[in-house]
């Protein structure tokens, strides 16, 4: 299977003034496969937002991309003049729901004369009768209320915003989005209604995949196909949504697990576990596995040497206990 | 959109009524701060007369004569009624030291010297000063560097000094322009070309030394209200859709002149104020120098026409503002009108 978006041995840091670099994305290797779902999950400051930034193209210093591929159609997205990134990439096959969607639109503009302005970017010979058609079109098919584009942001409730964001980061049916804390600032039922939103894009075929980067695991129990775990800017697991939540491997995992309030049968009865100590500084990462300072299960080897990738069906693990 | 105009147009109705009622409450003011002056200034004119020798039974009756002819007999709520009834027939009164020159005359005279300094100064030194700071946020690296530099320095100069400054550096030690003046001695105003360059000759130091000012100041401003908005949400979110420079660097001015229309109001109000130092610097023949004379002749018509004038110039300023403010931010409109 081909993958639409892959990020290869991906390094990204923030240089900081004085040359202290904090290593955000640490040589993460990720596809983002047709149709699905890919939940990318962690603690905070993990470095998936910074992951999500890199995949969508939208880094800005001081994150600096060091090394690594952000393969697309066979070619390398990161080696492309950023002119052409902007026109042929950006909107079109790669779209971004913004952490801060909150304040994510125009203050001063209305939606629409957003979504005409992003429509004749890519396409300069769209009339303007012609976009505001596209989008009142768009809307309806996802029954939401058309007076959206007559509305200024203030206007609109927080989870409507949202709503509106999504719908015009896929206007021009993206096969990419990447949804970076998509929920986080919403109350359940706009939560529900957002992902419902996301998943009907999904089914109607407007986009093709997402890559919905949340810290919470219940969120992906629901929406998920896959899920990677990050911690400390490296993967710790990647495996389908049931393995990596019902039968998760790497000790982060389990204790990532361990440490959620989730309903389902095998956890209910456990008591919930803090996973002692607190993620390392990113300045100066622990040596060997990254995780081996707070590991309940550490062995020599762990704070020597980095694990291996271990593949087994659909899940890799970085972890010496695979072995 | 219907319903959208009439929005609008309820919004410039309350704030023409808001600036209706703080226009009566200063021309009050206007009628009542003189006033509270101490000492009478029609016995002071008439004892300017008594030193010449004139008997007081004479005295006397020039003294009743311009109580009556300057309507001080009556009670005060007579006065405030006829000031108010003159007011509204452009009826300033008589000037006591150019007496009986109308006061509507010397302002009429005046007014056109001080709008034509004023007016060009502010909106030419905002305009710049905008561009300058946008273009200052956006480049960055050396442009930001020398340019931000030079604008806190000039934007610190008081104008007068800078005035001075350049009267002496241009007028009096290189005398390239006029000491001072509106036009060259023996001219007198006229539509014609020779009038017109003589008049702007006499212009150029005057307005040099506000702009230079006005312009570093409202580039200051400019500049971090733009660098602000770059940081924002929705520019990061309009360039990860694709948008390109142009349009984003369109809301970004858009919205980072909000702050900046207030900042024009407020120069037009301290401008106002401000001519008074620069047309005595340069002997300009406007409303600023106008008042100045007027104040060291204690002449109370006078003074009160020349800050009628001003309050009524800073009021209607502030009132365009307010609507432009309303008509750009959304925000503002509902806030005004009580909705969400």
């Amino acid at each position: 299977m081909k993958n639409l978006l892959k990020a290869q041995d991906l390094k990204a840091y923030y240089r900081l003034v004085g040359g202290t670099e904090i290593r955000a994305v640490d040589g993460v290797t990720l596809q983002l496969r047709p149709h699905e779902v890919l939940g990318i999950a962690g603690e905070s400051g993990c470095g998936k937002s910074t992951l999500a930034a890199v995949m969508s193209l939208t880094h800005n210093p001081p994150l600096r991309v060091m090394d690594g591929l952000i393969m697309a159609n066979g070619s390398n997205l990161l080696s492309l003049p950023p002119e052409q990134v902007r026109r042929k990439i950006k909107g079109t096959y790669i779209s971004v729901v913004p952490q801060g969607a909150m304040n994510a639109l125009n203050p001063t503009q209305r939606v629409r004369n957003f979504a005409i302005d992003m429509l004749q970017e890519h396409h300069p010979e769209m009339k303007k009768s012609e976009a505001t058609d596209l989008a009142q079109s768009r809307l309806t098919d996802l029954s939401l209320p058309v007076r959206v584009l007559d509305s200024y942001p203030h206007e609109l409730s927080g989870g409507m915003k949202q709503r509106a964001i999504i719908v015009l980061s896929t206007l021009l049916d993206p096969k990419v989005l990447i949804a970076d804390e998509p929920t986080s600032a919403l109350d359940v039922s706009s939560q529900r209604s957002v992902i419902r939103l996301l998943l009907t894009l999904l089914g109607e075929g407007i986009i093709t995949s997402i890559a919905f980067i949340t810290h919470e695991l219940p969120l992906l129990r629901q929406v998920a196909d896959r899920i990677a775990i990050m911690y400390a800017g490296k993967l710790v697991e990647v495996g389908t949504m049931e393995e990596i939540i019902f039968d998760p491997r790497h000790p982060y995992t389990k204790a990532l697990m361990g440490s959620m309030l989730v309903p389902e049968k095998h956890v209910r009865e456990q008591r919930i576990e803090a996973i002692p100590g607190v993620p390392p500084d990113l300045k100066n990462p622990p040596d060997g596995c990254r995780f081996h300072p707070r590991c309940p299960r550490r062995q020599e080897i762990c704070s020597r040497e980095e694990p291996l990738a271990k593949t087994v069906g659909d899940r890799t693990t970085w972890c010496w206990l695979m072995q | 959109m219907t319903m959208l105009k009439s929005k609008f147009a309820r919004y410039v109705l309350q704030k023409f009524g808001w600036y209706l009622v703080a226009f009566f409450i200063a021309v009050s003011l206007n009628f009542f701060l003189p006033r509270l002056i101490p000492g009478n200034p029609v016995r002071v004119l008439v004892s300017q007369l008594a030193t010449g020798g004139v008997q007081s039974d004479a005295l006397a009756r020039i003294y009743d004569n311009y109580m009556r002819e300057f309507g001080l007999d009556q009670p005060t709520h007579i006065q405030f009624f006829r000031y108010f009834r003159n007011l509204f027939r452009g009826d300033l009164g008589t000037s006591f030291m150019l007496y009986p020159g109308k006061v509507s005359d010397l302002i009429r005279e005046a007014l056109p010297w001080t709008v034509a300094l004023q007016i060009p100064t502010i909106l030419i030194g905002w305009l710049l000063g905008n561009i300058l700071g946008a273009a200052c946020a956006y480049k960055g690296g050396k442009f930001d560097a020398v340019a931000f530099t030079l604008a806190l320095a000039v934007s610190n100069i008081p104008y007068y000094c800078l005035a001075i400054i350049l009267l002496y550096g241009l007028a009096v030690h290189n005398p390239i322009f006029p000491v001072g003046g509106g036009y060259s001695f023996g001219n007198f105003p006229e539509l014609s070309l020779s009038f017109f360059l003589d008049a702007l000759h006499h212009y150029t130091l005057p307005f040099l030394s506000m702009i230079v000012v006005a312009l570093g100041g409202q580039a200051i401003g400019m500049r971090e209200m733009a660098l602000y908005e770059l940081t924002t949400d929705y520019v990061h979110y309009s360039k990860a859709l694709g948008l390109s420079d142009k349009k984003v660097i369109r809301y970004v001015f858009r919205n980072a002149m909000l702050p900046q229309i207030t900042g024009l109001a407020i120069s037009f109000g301290t401008m106002m104020g401000g001519a008074l130092v620069t047309e005595s610097v340069f002997s300009y023949p406007g409303i600023g120098s106008l008042l100045f004379t007027a104040i060291r002749q204690a002449d109370y018509p006078l003074i009160q026409g020349c800050t009628l004038i001003i309050t009524v110039a800073v009021l209607l300023a502030n009132f365009l503002v307010d609507i432009a403010y309303g008509y750009i931010d959304p925000r503002i409109r509902a806030a005004q009108l009580g909705e969400r």
